[in-house]
C-alpha cells in the first residue's frame, strides 16, 4: 500500500513540474545594431529600386558590415550577394568577387547550404562575367553538387551557367544537352527567367552548330518571355540571336525585320541616341 | 496507557484503503490519458525545422498552418549557429501535402495584428518534404520597414501632388480665384437660361405673326383675284404691311441673335474655368493615382535577396 501511495504521489509531483519555457528572453542589447541593419537594408532596396546602384552598393556594404558585428550568418550572406549582383550592374568585378569572399572564404560561420550555393553560384555567374571560363567552371561545378544534395531551387540557373561555360568553351553540343536540361528544370520549378535564359542559349548553341532553323524556334519562345517578363537587356539579346539567326537561314526579310527592331530597342535604351551596332553584329 | 479500540471496527481496512487509492489512481491516469489525447500525444507527429536569424515573436506551441490549417506546432527553439534553429511537430499525414521547396513564414492571424502563427507556405516541387528537412523561413517585415517602404513609395508621390499645386499656383489664379469665378458663373446660369427661353418665346412669337400675316396675304390675294381692279390699293398695303410685320420679325430675330451672342460670350469664361479647372483636377487625379501603389508595399518579399540571373554572366548585366 505504501509503494502505491508513494506511485501515486510521485505521479501527481511530475504532472505539476514542467519545465518551465523560455522563449523570448531576448537579449535586447543588439537590438539598437539589428535597427540599423534592417534601416541599411531597406535603404540599399530602396536605391537599387530607383537605380542608384552607388548608393544602393553603399547600403548594402553597410548592411554587410552591421551583419559582421552581430555575426548574424544569414544577414552577412544575403547582403554580401547583393552587394556583389549591385558590385557587378556597376562593372566592379572585383567588388563583385570580394563582397562574395564574405560567404566563400569564411570558413568559422554556420552559412546555410542555401546561402553557400546562391554564394557559388553568383560567383560563378562574376566569374564567366568576366571571362574567367577555368574559375566559373569551378564555382559552378562546387554550386551543382551542393545542390544535388539538398532540395535546390537554384538548378536551372546553374544548369544555365554550366551551359554557358560550354558554349563559350566551344562545347555546343554538350552547351545544347545542358540548356535543354536547365529548361526542362525551369519549368517544373515555375521560373520564367531561366526559362528565357536556358532557351536563348539552347538557340546559340543551335545556331553554333550550324542548326540556324532549329535556332529560331527556342530563340522566338526566349524573345516572348522576355518581353512578358520587360527586361529590354535580354529582349535586344534576343532580337540580335534571331537576326543573325534567321540571316544564316536564309531569311533575310526576317532578320532584317528582327535587326531594325532590335535597333530600336537599342535607341530607346540609350535614350533615343545613337544606337550602338555592335550589339545586333555581335 | 493504551486505548483500547473495538475488535472489528479497523478490520479490512487496508482492503478499502487500497481500493480507494487503486480508484484515484485510475481517474488520474484517465485524466491524464485525456489531456494526452487532447494535446495530440497519440497523434503520430514528423518533425522539421527551420533556422531564422531573429526568433522575436515565435513560441513554443505556436500553431503551424497550411493553407490556414493547423497541422502542428512549434516544438522546441534553440540558439545555433546563423540564429535559432525552430523545430516544428508537423502531423505525419501533412508531410505528403508539403513540397519539398515550401517555405515558412511568420504570420499574424488577422493582419497586422491577431495571434502569430507560423505559415507555411507550398512550393511547386513534385517530392513532398521529408522527415527531419531543414526548410527555409522568411522572417516578418517590421513595422519600421513597412513604414520605411510607405515613406519610400509616398514620396514620389506627394512630389508629384506638391508639383501640380505649384502648377495651379503659377497659372496667375489661385485656386480660391478659380473657384470663386466659377460660383459667379454658376450663378448667372438661371439668368442665361431665362434669356435662352425668352429668345425662343420671340422666335416663337414672330413665326406666328409671320404666318399670321401670310395669311392675312393669301387671303388678300383671293380677294383680288376676284375684283383685282377694286382692291388694288387695299392689297398693296396688305403686302407693305406684311413686309413691314417681316421687317420687324427680322429686327428682333436679329435682335435675339445678339442676346444670344452676348449670352454665350458670358458662358465663355465659365467654360474655360470649367476647361482650366477639369484640367488641374485631372493632374492632382492623375497624381493621386500614383499612391495607389502604396498597397504594394504590404507585399511580402521573400528575404530580401536580389535576383540571381544566370544571364548576368553574359557581362551584359554592367548594362542595366
Amino acid at each position: 500500500m505504501r509503494w502505491l501511495a508513494a506511485g501515486l504521489v510521485l505521479l501527481v509531483a511530475a504532472c505539476g513540474g514542467g519545465k518551465a519555457t523560455n522563449n523570448n528572453s531576448g537579449s535586447n542589447n543588439t537590438s539598437l545594431s539589428q535597427s540599423r541593419l534592417t534601416q541599411a537594408e531597406t535603404r540599399a532596396a530602396g536605391f537599387t529600386k530607383s537605380g542608384d546602384y552607388q548608393n544602393a552598393a553603399r547600403q548594402y556594404a553597410e548592411a554587410l558590415r552591421i551583419a559582421t558585428t552581430l555575426e548574424n550568418a544569414e544577414a552577412i550572406a544575403a547582403n554580401a550577394i547583393n552587394l556583389s549582383i549591385v558590385s557587378q550592374w556597376l562593372g566592379r568585378d572585383n567588388d563583385a568577387r570580394a563582397a562574395l569572399d564574405a560567404v566563400l572564404a569564411d570558413s568559422h560561420t554556420a552559412f546555410s547550404e542555401r546561402r553557400k550555393i546562391q554564394a557559388e553560384l553568383r560567383r560563378a555567374i562574376v566569374e564567366l562575367g568576366g571571362g574567367n571560363t577555368g574559375a566559373a567552371a569551378i564555382w559552378a561545378g562546387q554550386a551543382q553538387s551542393r545542390c544535388n544534395a539538398t532540395s535546390c531551387e537554384y538548378a536551372a540557373g546553374i544548369l544555365n551557367v554550366r551551359a554557358q561555360i560550354e558554349l563559350e568553351s566551344g562545347h555546343n553540343a554538350e552547351a545544347a544537352q545542358l540548356a535543354q536540361s536547365a529548361a526542362e528544370r525551369s519549368r517544373s520549378s515555375g521560373s520564367q527567367v531561366e526559362l528565357a535564359n536556358a532557351l536563348r542559349t539552347l538557340g546559340r548553341a543551335r545556331y553554333a552548330q550550324s542548326q540556324y532553323a532549329a535556332a529560331m524556334e527556342p530563340l522566338k519562345q526566349a524573345l516572348e518571355i522576355d518581353r512578358e517578363v520587360g527586361d529590354p537587356r535580354k529582349i535586344l539579346a534576343d532580337l540580335a540571336d534571331l537576326s543573325r539567326a534567321a540571316e544564316a537561314a536564309g531569311d533575310a526579310a526576317a532578320a532584317k525585320d528582327y535587326k531594325e527592331r532590335g535597333l530600336a530597342v537599342s535607341r530607346a535604351m540609350n535614350g533615343g541616341r545613337g544606337a550602338p551596332e555592335a550589339a545586333l553584329t555581335r | 496507557m493504551s486505548i483500547a479500540l473495538p475488535a472489528k471496527r479497523f478490520a479490512g481496512i487496508v482492503a478499502k484503503v487500497n481500493a480507494f487509492l487503486l480508484i484515484a489512481f485510475v481517474l488520474v491516469a484517465a485524466f491524464l490519458g485525456l489531456v494526452a489525447y487532447k494535446q495530440g500525444w497519440f497523434v503520430q507527429q514528423s518533425p522539421i525545422h527551420f533556422v531564422t536569424a531573429n526568433a522575436l515573436g515565435i513560441n513554443k506551441g505556436m500553431p503551424v498552418k497550411l493553407h490556414g490549417f493547423t497541422i502542428g506546432s512549434v516544438n522546441n527553439m534553440e540558439l545555433a549557429r546563423g540564429g535559432v534553429d525552430v523545430r516544428l511537430q508537423i502531423g505525419s499525414e501533412y508531410l505528403s501535402r508539403i513540397p519539398e521547396d515550401s517555405r515558412a513564414k511568420y504570420a499574424r492571424e488577422s493582419g497586422l495584428v491577431g495571434a502569430g502563427v507560423i505559415d507555411i507556405l507550398p512550393g511547386k516541387a513534385d517530392r513532398s518534404i521529408a522527415d527531419g528537412a531543414l526548410i527555409t523561413f522568411e522572417p516578418a517585415r517590421a513595422l519600421n520597414e513597412i513604414i520605411d517602404d510607405f515613406r519610400r513609395q509616398a514620396m514620389p508621390a506627394f512630389n508629384e501632388v506638391k508639383a501640380a499645386m505649384s502648377q495651379v499656383g503659377h497659372a496667375g489664379e489661385d485656386v480660391t480665384q478659380i473657384l470663386a469665378n466659377l460660383r459667379k458663373e454658376v450663378e448667372q446660369l438661371p439668368a442665361t437660361h431665362r434669356a435662352i427661353r425668352k429668345l425662343v418665346e420671340e422666335a416663337a412669337q414672330a413665326t406666328a405673326d409671320v404666318s399670321k400675316q401670310a395669311s392675312a396675304t393669301l387671303s388678300a390675294v383671293e380677294k383680288v383675284s376676284k375684283t383685282v381692279d377694286r382692291t388694288i390699293p387695299e392689297v398693296s398695303e396688305k403686302v407693305v404691311a406684311g413686309l413691314q410685320s417681316i421687317d420687324a420679325a427680322a429686327v428682333q430675330a436679329r435682335k435675339t441673335g445678339e442676346e444670344v451672342q452676348l449670352t454665350l460670350r458670358a458662358a465663355r469664361p465659365l467654360v474655360e474655368h470649367s476647361e482650366v479647372a477639369a484640367r488641374e483636377a485631372g493632374d492632382v487625379l492623375g497624381a493621386a493615382k500614383r499612391v495607389w501603389p502604396l498597397s504594394d508595399s504590404f507585399k511580402e518579399t521573400s528575404d530580401g535577396l536580389l535576383p540571381i540571373d544566370s544571364f548576368e554572366a553574359e557581362g551584359k548585366g554592367r548594362s542595366r
